[in-house]
């Protein structure tokens, strides 16, 4: 009895957020229930979204419309919550919103955009999050987390809790903060910068950016880095060491524990091979042109 | 004489564990000296022992060779085309700023399946489009991108082509090639309609 008057309830407050807002109207404000774990779509095509976890078991929408755009449509459905800024049929024009949403804090996350820039908070499910020109800020837990844009920065924050992280933009910058766990990031000509806190697996590439990973390893960790004409810099300490292997075909190799690189027996290029401490960790590094320079001390 | 207790005692956990070098319980080029002084006498004898080294050197060039060769085979013939067969050769409203730096290789290495050449034009011809529709400051982002990727490939391949067995060359061409795919396959995938965008 109780549970079939929670669904009618829900029922009735779904249908109540799908109606679309006016074309004319300025904000649009929205509270539709939702699922402690559920699934948020948005989508929004240019301004800006900015989406935060609550302890409530809804989620609250409120935008302030371009004026291209035909509103924003909300619907709610055994744990999937969907909101979208709806678009202008007519071509040429691209209606935007500046979004807030408040979902619960354990939701699965899932954000498309454009232009609009993207930013979270608090949110500690899995979060997807898509811009093609817009740029993405994201606060990170413990859950597995995918930024994607194509001319956007990514700037992640995180609180060395280790999560699956995947990070990749075409012509933007990326910068990590305090990032654990498995971590992938790339970029093609955008710089990439992180601070590691007990990352545990670590593949960052680059084409012609540079890169600098700064922190610590947990035990045993892996990290891979490489870049065509990008310098490579990584200051990174490992409990237990780790063995490393550092090959460039023209550029230097240095370091800060006064090993000598080694010229390739046959043909041209330089490496660098040894151990540090016990080297329970593995960390290579390869370029072609860019220089780099490995430190185990942060 | 290494105590047979001791080695199952031993426990090795890493190659940073193993000893940099083993002495010999006494000097062993006397004895070395000797045998090499009883060569001629060997030959004499028509002893096998000269010539295994010698084949074994003919099977180790035969296997690098087949290495090399199965490494050039799959970098030309699997991964994605030149800058000159689909970016440029497909695409006749290309932005300047993508240009692409003279290649040293045959463009025909790249493009010998018709299949990866009509799905790689396909994928061009969107991401013309999408480009095109993207605001010039974005749009030259992105053709900034893909211009340092087709330098970074033409610079690879260069390279390739003064050493070509070199292995590092060899994985970075292919991180390359994959960096390509994955710009072509995002800006794809974010001008796809039916994601709303």
């Amino acid at each position: 009895m109780r549970i079939g008057l929670c669904l009618a309830g829900a029922l009735v407050l779904s249908l109540a957020g799908t109606a679309a807002s006016a074309a004319n109207d300025q904000t649009f404000d929205r509270q539709v229930p939702a699922q402690p774990h559920g699934v948020v779509e948005i989508s929004n095509v240019s301004g800006s979204i900015e989406v935060s976890g609550w302890d409530r078991t809804e989620v609250s929408v409120h935008a302030e419309l371009a004026g291209g755009s035909e509103g924003v449509e909300v619907s709610s459905e055994s744990g999937h919550t969907s909101i979208k800024v709806k678009q202008p049929h007519s071509f040429g024009h691209s209606g935007g919103a500046r979004l807030q949403v408040k979902i619960p804090k354990d939701s699965e996350l899932d954000v498309s955009a454009v232009s609009a820039d993207v930013r979270t908070t608090g949110v500690l499910g899995v979060q997807r999050l898509n811009a093609v020109s817009g740029d993405i800020t994201a606060e990170i837990a413990a859950a597995d987390v995918e930024l994607k844009t194509v001319s956007g920065n990514l700037q992640i924050k995180g609180h060395g809790q280790p999560a699956r992280l995947r990070a990749s933009t075409v012509s933007g910058d990326v910068h990590l903060e305090h990032v654990g766990g498995d971590i992938e990031a790339g970029t093609v000509n955008g710089s990439l910068i992180a601070s590691l806190d007990g990352a545990r697996s670590v593949r960052a590439h680059t084409t012609s950016g540079d890169l600098r990973l700064d922190g610590t390893l947990a035990r045993g960790a892996t990290l891979e880095a490489s870049s065509i004409s990008g310098d490579l810099n990584v200051h990174a300490s490992a409990e237990g060491g780790f063995e490393y292997e550092v090959s460039s075909f023209s550029g230097d190799i240095s370091d800060c524990f006064n090993a000598t690189p080694e010229h390739t027996k046959y043909g041209p290029g330089t490496h660098l091979n040894g151990t540090r401490g016990d080297g329970a960790g593995h960390v290579r590094l390869k370029t072609m042109s860019g220089d780099v320079q490995l430190c185990d001390r942060h | 004489m290494t105590n047979p207790a001791d080695t199952d005692a031993r426990k090795v956990t890493s190659l940073g564990s193993l000893p940099q070098s083993i002495e010999p319980p006494h000097d062993l080029w006397p004895g070395i000296e000797a045998q090499l002084g009883d060569v001629p006498a060997a030959r004499d004898g028509a002893l096998p022992t000269p010539r295994r080294p010698l084949r074994m050197r003919w099977l180790a060039a035969a296997a690098m060779v087949a290495c090399v060769a199965t490494g050039v085979w799959i970098g030309r013939s699997l991964l994605p085309g030149t800058p000159g067969s689909g970016m440029v050769a497909h695409n006749e409203q290309r932005p300047p700023a993508a240009a692409s730096p003279p290649n040293t290789v045959p463009h025909e290495v790249y493009v010998s399946d018709p299949r990866y050449q009509e799905q790689r034009a396909a994928l061009v011809r969107e991401l013309q489009a999408r480009l095109a529709a993207l605001p010039q400051p974005e749009r030259d982002k992105v053709s900034a991108s893909l211009a340092s990727i087709e330098k970074a490939k033409a610079d690879l391949e260069q390279a390739l082509g003064r050493d070509p067995s070199n292995a590092l060359l060899q994985e970075l061409l292919v991180n390359t090639y994959q960096d390509e795919m994955r710009v072509l396959t995002d800006v794809h995938e974010a001008s796809d309609p039916g994601r709303g965008i």
